[in-house]
């Protein structure tokens, strides 16, 4: 029991140590060796399908959830090839639930500003440069350049699951409904009740 | 019957002869020996073998060490104890862990207050994932619908419920902070809490004594009392558990947030933050320069609550 008290309060005097000679800050701002964390064995392979991003974060090559086997009838030139579409049959397969509101206030969005006239399958910028819809990150950051800095930094956005092993992130389409990408009102999940009645 | 007064001579003489063995010890055998006396008697009659396995067990926990001070023998002995105890308590298979923490690692938690909405699938997942009593309604997350420019919970209201979010409304997320410098461990007078070297703050449920002094110490409001016995549903209880996480707590002891312990060393993001829909919840290594809580600290406004009492918490709220 002597001895336990002896290693016991040991830590307590390490810790009021802490704050006097090095604060948790100094700490993590002398930590500069990245740290390895493929070496938590446990953080393994995600159910969810991934591609390889195009872009690099702080810590190199990244993966971000891919977006294609989401969409429902990929891909859009099974339709939209040489013979003419009805709009009604366009409206009853696919596009009826989609309620057009990006933008503010008069500046709405309208289809063709992100969707390719000339090839439904990709995503097209103002330069009507091609963009895969695995990788639309390309496209909201060409306005959202701001939010894709932090994203990419991993301020905004998520990774999926682990904090640990393989950087795997949730693509913006992943939250975020492109047509409509506010987020909605809904009731919260439960409620608090007061501290310590 | 030699040989066990044999035995008892052996732990006299061991107990007398050794200033090193405590009076725990002793005790701890003696009592022992006087749990298999006892047993033996009550075998005969109602066939209380299971009854009897499980005062063994119980005996064994009541006189272990402090889980500091246990081998890494004593550590699998007791998680084996407390998985067989679940079994015959509550007839629940659960896998207990006493992972230890990862070298180079240091947990840190950032919290983006111009993202959340309110809608608080955290405090829900929260409650799920670490067994919270669902009669006294405890949670370790606490969501505060505030105003502009207040910076205080306390300023805020922490029992909304209505649509999500209001406008002109901004919402803050309190849980246990993991302060390096934590005034709750130096107030408790059994040691039952401490910092672990990955920084997360933990209770040994077995050595608290329900004083309390921790929850008066914290000025963060970051721990729970249990002034019952916690009740979760059988099918609901999480039966991957950590001894210094989500085991099941009983009436008269404190506990808190412990970022997941029982997740976060296995590379998981805690809870909550994987169940954020909106990405305000940043979790990870503060000492890698790569990590996503590294990138928030050098590149967003960050603060932290009530800074000036010099506690060090890891939880950082910043902003876009």
């Amino acid at each position: 029991m002597a001895l336990a008290a002896v290693v016991l309060v040991d830590q307590s005097a390490v810790a009021s140590g802490a704050a006097g000679a090095e604060s948790v800050t100094d700490r993590i701002n002398h930590a500069t060796e990245p740290y390895d964390s493929m070496r938590v064995s446990t953080a393994y392979e995600l159910s969810v399908k991934t591609v390889q991003s195009k872009e690099q974060y702080q810590g190199g090559d990244f993966k971000v959830l891919a977006r294609k086997d989401q969409i429902s009838r990929f891909r859009c030139s099974v339709c939209h090839n040489d013979k003419p579409v009805l709009i009604q049959n366009g409206a009853l397969f696919t596009h009826g639930d989609v309620k057009l509101n990006h933008g503010l206030g008069n500046n709405q969005l309208t289809c063709n500003e992100c969707h390719s006239m000339g090839n439904r399958d990709f995503l097209v910028d103002k330069e009507g440069q091609k963009i895969d819809f695995d990788h639309s990150y390309q496209l909201c950051g060409k306005c959202h350049f701001r939010q894709k800095r932090d994203w990419l930094g991993g301020a905004h956005g998520k990774r999926e699951a682990y904090w640990a092993g393989e950087r795997v992130v949730r693509n913006c389409t992943s939250c975020h409904n492109p047509h409509s990408p506010a987020f909605a009102t809904k009731m919260p999940a439960t409620y608090s009740l007061p501290l310590d009645e | 019957m030699d040989s066990r007064t044999n035995n008892e001579d052996q732990i006299e003489t061991e107990g007398m002869a050794d200033n090193k063995s405590s009076r725990r010890q002793f005790l701890k055998k003696m009592s022992i020996a006087a749990a298999a006396g006892s047993a033996s008697l009550v075998v005969g009659g109602c066939g209380g073998s299971l009854k009897t396995e499980e005062m063994g067990l119980k005996w064994e926990e009541y006189f272990k060490e402090h889980y500091r001070l246990m081998t890494q023998e004593e550590k699998d002995a007791t998680v084996k104890r407390l998985e067989r105890l679940a079994k015959l308590e509550r007839g629940i298979d659960v896998q207990m862990s006493n992972q230890e923490p990862h070298e180079q690692v240091l947990y840190g938690y950032a919290f983006n207050i111009s993202r959340c909405k309110g809608y608080m699938d955290c405090v829900e997942a929260c409650v799920k994932e670490n067994n919270l009593d669902r009669r006294a309604k405890t949670q370790y997350v606490r969501i505060f619908e505030m105003d502009p420019g207040k910076l205080d919970p306390t300023a805020g209201d922490g029992q909304f419920f209505h649509e999500v979010p209001v406008d002109n409304k901004f919402y803050m997320g309190v849980q246990c902070f993991h302060c390096e410098n934590a005034p709750c461990i130096k107030a408790c007078p059994t040691k039952a809490t401490w910092r672990e070297p990955d920084g997360i703050v933990v209770v040994d449920y077995d050595w608290c004594i329900g004083c309390r002094y921790c929850l008066a110490a914290c000025p963060y409001w970051g721990r729970r009392f249990n002034w019952g016995d916690p009740e979760v549903p059988k099918e609901e209880i999480n039966l991957n558990q950590h001894y210094l996480g989500n085991r099941m707590r009983m009436k008269g002891v404190m506990e808190k947030c412990t970022f997941c312990v029982q997740r976060t060393r296995k590379g998981k993001l805690p809870a909550c933050a994987d169940a954020c829909p909106t990405g305000s919840r940043v979790f990870g290594n503060l000492l890698d320069p790569n990590s996503e809580i590294r990138f928030v600290l050098k590149n967003k406004k960050v603060f932290r609550f009530k800074e000036d009492l010099g506690t060090e918490p890891k939880f950082w709220y910043f902003m876009d």
